[in-house]
């Protein structure tokens, strides 16, 4: 029952493509989850997020630094490789660095139609970041309104706003069963699920998930009981290392990352106009670290996910050179220990050296499983 | 045929004291690490015969080469043995073995038998990695760090060194400290870097020696980041091949300001030590003794 997100993940390009043809609307690809897919719904955009492909490369070494992380070197492989040739436009919402020079590098080597800075505030935590962002998004809504040649209305604004809080609410359903002792899920298959929301239109993809939700609890229970674990990270959608993970006995009950709860974990709030409402939704979503200061107020809510899903152990995969994640670290692991949570940190580069973290995954899982050994 | 500096001895050693044959539980462990293997059998809990030699290409050949070389001479056949644990990087390829843990807890289980329950800190320099882990007095592992997919600081690196200075890989600790003031140590320790740079410095007219302690240095430092990171707690042990090598494990403990227990057994066969100390566990538990 989990195929359709399974052959969505893993055919995404041809997808978007079916999509255009069908539809003869556009599709923009987008760097970061900050981007506001509110206001491209609302205007018959198809969003989807540019990922990476997991496979080594040599196409982006002229273009972007190579201590900069793996993950924007792999999106940006994708377009100089032109996976991604269906794109009308690419747009940013300003995160970091790193991504920022994929998307700018993109810009310039592989020309579309429509390209989008946005430059989201860093500085949630000003009382000016609200009306800041809320100005920011009506210019690039008068800046979609040229580029597609519609009139994107206050009903439109509310039409987006509406399924993207249904795809919210519906993804964080699925997770809600995940805290079952015996969970209907797996974490790989709920990776896909998040990852295949970034990727279909969303109104095709609610209409699959409130199906498998509707099914997924008289889904036959797996042998034994396993290790619950959590993942932590920037985007991860590293499928091969989760199921690698999961073949050993554990399974991944919850998440913080971007190809996980962080993307679709808030609901916008309907108690103000349209715009604002969406300005408010993404500074008060659950943090990036680019953006989690001088508070640090992700950690409070890691702690409370460890908790409410009865997490045993996490697992950190930091991307290679991401120091805004980098930098939580210690900070995170010295949080969960508080909590009897330990965890394993683990840094990742575009392939993994599966041997290697299988010996550390093991060795992590027979600290935690408390075998009688002695 | 060229001189093979960086072969170092294989060996094995059977306990003149055991009678295998009155023993009630015989188990083994066997680890295929990426440069040695080695074989132990306990008899009862107690060490009654190990082997030690490099691991080939195919590690199942491996695991029985180890084996083998174990059992030579003793009386005792692999039939003999009622359990057997694989561990380090062959572990999943050694047929023989009923169950496969991974070298981190067979290390830190093995290091508790050969060093005392005191041990609570133990440095793993092997072959290809070095492991950081902290145990407790069961010699239990609570807490571990790995370095990243690299050979620096480790038996590998040590082993091209005795090739490029044409050095008896045995002697090189002893070596290391023939020299007048230590240098500074090699600014990388990435074992192809440091090739590099090793080779400039001879060129340079540096003695070997200087060159060695350079070298040693730099790889002591760099397994003392790991260690700090996850910070010692006495007792420190060493395990592994290069706790071999005074060159290394003295500079460590100066920089660390700790002493490292003496070891009293082959600090390279503490993994399969450990586990045929879970292997005896693991029959226990099927015998209904604990």
């Amino acid at each position: 029952m989990m195929d359709s997100f399974k052959e969505w993940y893993e055919g995404r390009h041809q997808y978007a493509r079916e999509w255009k043809k069908r539809t003869g609307k556009k599709v923009l690809g987008y760097f970061c989850t900050y981007v506001p897919e509110e206001i491209l719904i609302a205007a018959d955009v198809l969003p989807v997020r540019i990922l990476g492909s997991h496979e080594p490369q040599d196409v982006t070494e002229p273009h972007i630094f190579g201590m900069f992380c793996p993950f924007c070197r792999d999106c940006l492989a994708q377009g100089l490789q032109g996976r991604y040739e269906y794109l009308d436009g690419i747009m940013i919402s300003q995160s970091c660095l790193h991504i920022r020079q994929a998307y700018t590098s993109w810009k310039l080597h592989v020309p579309v139609e429509f390209s989008y800075y946005l430059p989201m505030p860093h500085h949630l935590q000003s009382r000016r970041a609200l009306p800041y962002l809320t100005g920011e998004l009506e210019a690039f809504k008068k800046a979609v309104e040229e580029w597609t040649g519609t009139t994107i209305t206050e009903e439109g604004l509310n039409r987006g706003i509406e399924v993207m809080n249904r795809s919210r609410r519906l993804t964080r359903a699925l997770y809600e069963l995940r805290r079952r002792p015996d969970p209907p899920v797996t974490g790989l298959e709920s990776m896909r699920v998040v990852a295949a929301s970034q990727m279909v239109d969303k109104r095709e993809y609610n209409e699959a998930l409130q199906e498998t939700i509707d099914r997924l609890p008289e889904r036959a229970g797996r042998d034994g009981s396993r290790v619950r674990l959590m993942m932590l990270g920037s985007e991860n959608d590293d499928v091969a290392f989760v199921g690698m993970v999961e073949s050993l006995g554990a399974i991944f009950v919850i998440d913080d990352h971007c190809t996980g709860s962080r993307y679709f974990w808030n609901e916008v709030l309907t108690d103000r106009k349209p715009m604002e409402s969406i300005a408010a939704r993404y500074v008060d979503r659950v943090p990036c670290p680019t953006k989690d200061w001088p508070e640090r107020k992700r950690i409070e809510h890691i702690r409370q996910l460890a908790k409410d899903w009865n997490v045993q152990g996490a697992i950190v995969v930091q991307q290679k050179f991401c120091d805004p994640h980098e930098i939580d670290i210690p900070a995170i692991i010295k949080a969960l220990k508080q909590d009897g949570v330990p965890a394993q940190v683990l840094e990742i580069d575009v392939t993994v050296p599966v041997g290697q973290f299988k010996t550390r995954i093991e060795a992590f899982l027979e600290i935690l499983k408390q075998e009688d050994l002695f | 045929m060229a001189t093979e500096y960086w072969r170092w001895p294989e060996s094995r050693w059977t306990s003149p004291e055991i009678d295998w044959k009155a023993g009630r539980i015989v188990t083994a462990g066997i680890d295929v690490g990426s440069v040695s293997s080695q074989a132990v059998v306990m008899v009862d809990g107690a060490l009654f015969c190990y082997g030690s030699l490099r691991t080939g290409s195919n590690s199942p050949e491996s695991a029985q080469r180890a084996m083998d070389f174990a059992l030579a001479e003793t009386g005792l056949v692999l039939a003999d043995i009622h359990y057997i644990v694989g561990t380090g990087y062959g572990r999943v390829n050694i047929s023989f073995a009923q169950r496969a843990l991974t070298e981190i807890a067979c290390h830190a289980r093995g290091a508790n038998f050969m060093y005392g329950p005191t041990v609570k800190t133990i440095l793993d320099m092997g072959g290809q990695d070095c492991k950081a882990i902290r145990c407790d007095a069961k010699g239990k592992v609570t807490n571990f760090l790995m370095n990243d997919k690299c050979a620096a600081g480790t038996g590998r690196g040590m082993e091209v060194f005795a090739d490029l200075l044409s050095v008896p890989i045995a002697d090189m600790g002893r070596m290391s400290f023939e020299v007048e003031a230590e240098p500074e140590p090699v600014s990388s320790t990435c074992v192809v870097f440091a090739k590099s740079e090793a080779v400039g410095l001879l060129r340079k007219g540096w003695p070997k020696e200087k060159v060695l302690a350079a070298y040693s240095s730099a790889m002591a430092h760099r397994v003392v980041e790991l260690l700090q990171r996850i910070q010692v707690e006495e007792d420190f042990a060493v395990t592994g091949g290069i706790a071999k090598n005074e060159g290394v494990v003295k500079r460590i403990e100066k920089e660390l300001k700790i002493k490292a227990l003496e070891p009293k057994f082959d600090t390279q066969i503490a993994g399969a030590l450990g586990g045929a100390l879970f292997a005896k566990a693991l029959v226990e538990k099927d015998r209904g003794l604990r």
